[in-house]
């Protein structure tokens, strides 16, 4: 008798028929946002060959912006992987698949949060790569740098605050770009499965919202200035206190994404066609 | 009904279920039970929320007061294993972007009775090709293929909203006998409808709702037992209901006789509406 919330084999099987599903409906939304960089690459060559300023690529930092922007419109492209929940005929054919509640929303949380971006990465990075290699006068390819640099983006780091002599634990860099990752694909998974129409404009407005409010209680509670304007005269406190808020940061940032991620479950409990 | 051998007699119980959008009531006090081995059709007016009690008793939406038990289990649990027991068709079924035999084998994997040939077969009788993606199926053609790989489920449970709505003439027939080919003998079906003519022959009991009422629940044979369909020339007085054909008449009304009679769906739920009081005294 298989347990009615997880079972192994049956949520293999549902996960197996959910990532068909995704391939077919949108990993080539998530490898078409990937090519961005070829896109552009080949776009800013073939204007550079009309003006007749002969064959231009892109330079590194014009590809690792791309990259950046692209994986911002794949965050926003969350509303729509599972939106289809909200939609009665497709809504109702997903809720009837006999699978545990928690089996469709651990399946929904692997496919956002590591399949798509993977999708993305390994088509972007290849794609990067292979620009690198046929015209290696746009200079390094990103995958390479960023392989080759997370200490040197930690130090990196050190050079943006040069007049301190010290270094930032990488994993506390790696600890909030991750909770940050997460709780930005989650929150646009939620408002996807939330919202019927305007998925993105109703999710970026409850963003906007969100922001001026924690923006102005961090101003009355006085952490604004912390962040901004760091006791430059006391070195030590300083860094020991930016170094407090940053994990406290991250704290707060995984308790939003776990929160967010139960919001998910619940939603998918709850909702009725 | 040979692909099927169920044994098992399935019960699903509706008490006091009551349901609303808002302000406008839908469903109140409805009770009712449903036993395996019958086609349901349920029958009402527009509006008076067929598709919400289909929809709340395959798990879809919540009972607001009220309970439905289905087999000791709550359907808005849905429990894996009750949703592998059954299978709600919509009105409007959602285009998939496959090709019907693939749909078919990889959506086919996660109900515990598929079978793909019943899926294949039905297709080739509902004369839909399983190489034909279901997103460039016409309205009509991926109502058969959602229909085919209902039956292929091979579900103890059925709930169909409107199944012939956009079905050609043959489909409908063909329909008639998928359905009772492919369903087990003790498989629990209701359809809901307003083409009571496509399913005259395999609807049984009927389900008639009203607006927050339900007018009546009988088998046909119960309904044949209690009133009269006449299809003669000669008009009787205090008919419960009296329709012209070309032909003659059909006329509804008491049977003090016990003379058995074809029962007329499209009269029966006219003279229903007309008499709602009197057929419910009749049916209690």
């Amino acid at each position: 008798m298989k347990s009615e919330f997880f079972s192994g084999s049956r949520f293999w099987t549902y996960y197996k028929y959910d990532l068909t599903q995704l391939w077919r409906n949108h990993m080539k939304a998530a490898v078409g946002i990937g090519l961005s960089g070829l896109i552009a690459y080949v776009f800013v060559v073939l204007l550079s060959l009309i003006r007749g300023i002969g064959w231009h690529g892109i330079p590194f930092d014009a590809r690792f912006a791309i990259m950046v922007a692209a994986f911002a419109a794949l965050q926003l492209y969350q509303t729509r992987t599972y939106g289809h929940l909200t939609d009665k005929s497709k809504g109702s054919a997903w809720l009837m698949v006999p699978a545990s509640c928690f089996e469709k929303w651990l399946s929904m949380i692997i496919n956002t949060l590591i399949v798509i971006p993977l999708a993305f990465f390994v088509t972007y990075l290849a794609v990067d790569s292979l620009l690198c290699l046929l015209d290696p006068g746009i200079g390094t390819a990103v995958a390479s740098k960023i392989s080759g640099g997370l200490g040197s983006f930690s130090s990196g780091l050190v050079q943006v605050n040069g007049t301190y002599d010290t270094t930032w634990s990488l994993g506390m860099v790696v600890g909030i770009l991750l909770a940050s990752y997460c709780v930005n694909f989650l929150y646009y998974l939620l408002c996807g499965i939330c919202f019927k129409k305007n998925k993105i404009l109703s999710a970026l407005g409850i963003a906007m919202v969100t922001g001026l409010v924690l923006s102005l209680i961090l101003g009355a509670t006085g952490l604004e200035s912390l962040v901004e304007a760091p006791d430059y005269e006391d070195f030590a406190s300083a860094e020991k206190d930016i170094r407090a808020l940053l994990g406290t940061l991250t704290a707060v940032m995984w308790i939003v994404a776990a929160g967010l991620a139960a919001g998910i479950y619940f939603r998918i409990k709850t909702i009725k066609h | 009904m040979y692909y099927f051998t169920n044994t098992h007699k399935d019960m699903i119980s509706v008490k006091d279920l009551s349901f609303s959008y808002g302000s406008k009531g839908v469903l109140k006090n409805i009770s009712m039970e449903l036993q395996g081995g019958n086609i349901y059709g349920l029958l009402g007016e527009n509006g008076v929320g067929k598709t919400t009690l289909l929809t709340l008793l395959a798990g879809l939406k919540k009972p607001q007061s009220g309970s439905i038990d289905t087999d000791g289990r709550a359907p808005f649990d849905r429990q894996p294993s009750l949703l592998g027991e059954q299978f709600y068709l919509p009105d409007e079924v959602a285009p998939v972007p496959a090709k019907a035999a693939d749909f078919g084998l990889e959506r086919g994997k996660l109900w515990p009775s598929y079978n793909h040939k019943i899926f294949l077969s039905a297709l080739e009788e509902f004369e839909v090709s399983p190489t034909q993606r279901m997103d460039k199926m016409s309205a009509g053609q991926l109502k058969k293929a959602w229909i085919s790989f209902a039956l292929a489920c091979q579900a103890r449970h059925y709930f169909m909203d409107e199944p012939t709505n956009g079905l050609d003439i043959p489909s409908k027939a063909q329909f008639r006998s998928a359905i009772m080919r492919y369903t087990g003998e003790d498989s629990l079906v209701v359809i809901s409808t307003h083409q009571v003519r496509d399913l005259e022959n395999i609807i049984d009991p009927i389900i008639i709702l009203d607006k927050e009422d339900v007018l009546l629940n009988a088998s046909i044979e119960e309904i044949s037992k209690k009133l009269f369909f006449d299809y003669g020339n000669e008009i009787v007085p205090g008919a419960l209901y009296l329709e012209r054909t070309p032909g003659g008449a059909i006329q509804v009304y008491p049977n003090t006789t016990g003379e058995e009679s074809k029962v007329n769906l499209e009269a029966l739920f006219n003279a229903v509406h007309a008499h709602k009081d009197v057929i419910k005294a009749l049916f209690q």
